[in-house]
């Protein structure tokens, strides 16, 4: 399927639960909404049309106002890839885990809850995968986050360029 | 070069064989410069211009350096590559294992401060001479395998210019 295709078939699978964002890519984006998150994935992995058996890559996004959650998903039965994105609130942002749906989110999911303090509800495995042992300073990846032997870039707008 | 003529040596010749005469502090000083067996550190992309230079066209091996996996064979510690918080304990585990006396190259920008990762960076240790003391200093993101070979040579003169009684500072107090 196509861009317009895979967008079509959404908006009149699940209607206002889905936006589509208009970008230049060649996958189509779309933003989930959060009650309606597991449900919508399962339909991405089971659909015969879409197919998408493969999660490749999952992050979390910092924004001034939010979070975001943003997975990566293709078919290698019908060469089509979908970026599926759900914005959480600034405080105790929560979501429901996928790693039911596809394994791979599981080490993806814990990753992003420990660098940026997402919880993941029903996570199978929740405990911290990168940071060493006795880590007790926060989420590093949070904008404004200071912790030790950490460096701000200088401003160079401010004077005393090179 | 300079392996030969940097051996404090004084060979006299007589008929049938020949006496050798040096100092101590030559020999031990000549022995230990001429097989400076090393512990690999491959952390990041100067572990791939460290490979290089060990491999046959630039060749350690010339030098009487050899890799060696464990800490307890090793001599010089060269730490080639990003060293991040998680590595640093271990990085100093290590040291605290090989015996004396023992050197430390830190190679490329990312081992002598940080490098790239200086500014905004959670995870990057500024520099390893932060955990153990470093001898040689190699700049570079990465650092070619001339300059790695220079960097070792610095070693050598290093280990020349050492003087027997300046070993004993290595031993703690209440040993001697």
């Amino acid at each position: 399927m196509n861009k317009d295709q895979i967008e079509t078939r959404l908006a009149t699978e699940f209607g206002s639960a889905v936006e589509i964002l208009k970008t230049r890519f060649p996958e189509p984006m779309i933003y989930v909404a959060t009650d309606k998150y597991i449900e919508i994935c399962r339909f991405l992995r089971d659909d015969p049309y879409l197919a998408f058996e493969f999660l490749f890559s999952m992050a979390g996004v910092h924004y001034p106002d939010r979070f975001e959650v943003v997975i990566h998903l293709s078919s290698s039965k019908h060469i089509h890839q979908l970026v599926v994105k759900a914005k959480l609130p600034p405080e105790n942002p929560k979501i429901p885990t996928l790693s039911g749906i596809w394994e791979a989110a599981n080490w993806y999911e814990r990753e992003a809850a420990e660098l940026f303090g997402i919880v993941f509800e029903g996570h199978p495995d929740p405990r911290p995968l990168l940071l060493y042992d006795d880590w007790n300073y926060g989420y590093p990846m949070r904008k404004g986050w200071t912790g030790p032997d950490f460096i701000p870039m200088p401003d160079k707008s401010k004077g005393a360029d090179e | 070069m300079g392996i030969i003529e940097k051996a404090p040596l004084y060979v006299e010749k007589i008929p049938g064989g020949g006496i050798v005469i040096t100092s101590a502090e030559g020999l031990l000083n000549w022995s230990r410069a001429s097989s400076l067996w090393y512990l690999l550190f491959g952390l990041a992309c100067c572990a791939i211009e460290m490979m290089a230079t060990g491999a046959s066209r630039y060749d350690f091996d010339r030098l009487g350096m050899f890799f060696r996996a464990s800490p307890r064979q090793a001599d010089l510690m060269m730490v080639c590559g990003t060293v991040t918080h998680k590595m640093a304990k271990r990085i100093k585990i290590l040291y605290d294992q090989m015996a004396d006396p023992k050197y430390v190259l830190a190679m490329g920008g990312c081992a002598c401060d940080g490098g790239p990762f200086y500014y905004d960076c959670y995870s990057v240790l500024k520099g390893v001479d932060k955990i153990i003391p470093v001898d040689v200093y190699i700049p570079g993101c990465p650092p070619r395998p001339e300059s790695l070979l220079q960097g070792a040579l610095k070693v050598r003169e290093k280990i020349y210019k050492e003087k027997i009684k300046d070993f004993a500072g290595d031993i703690p107090p209440s040993q001697t």
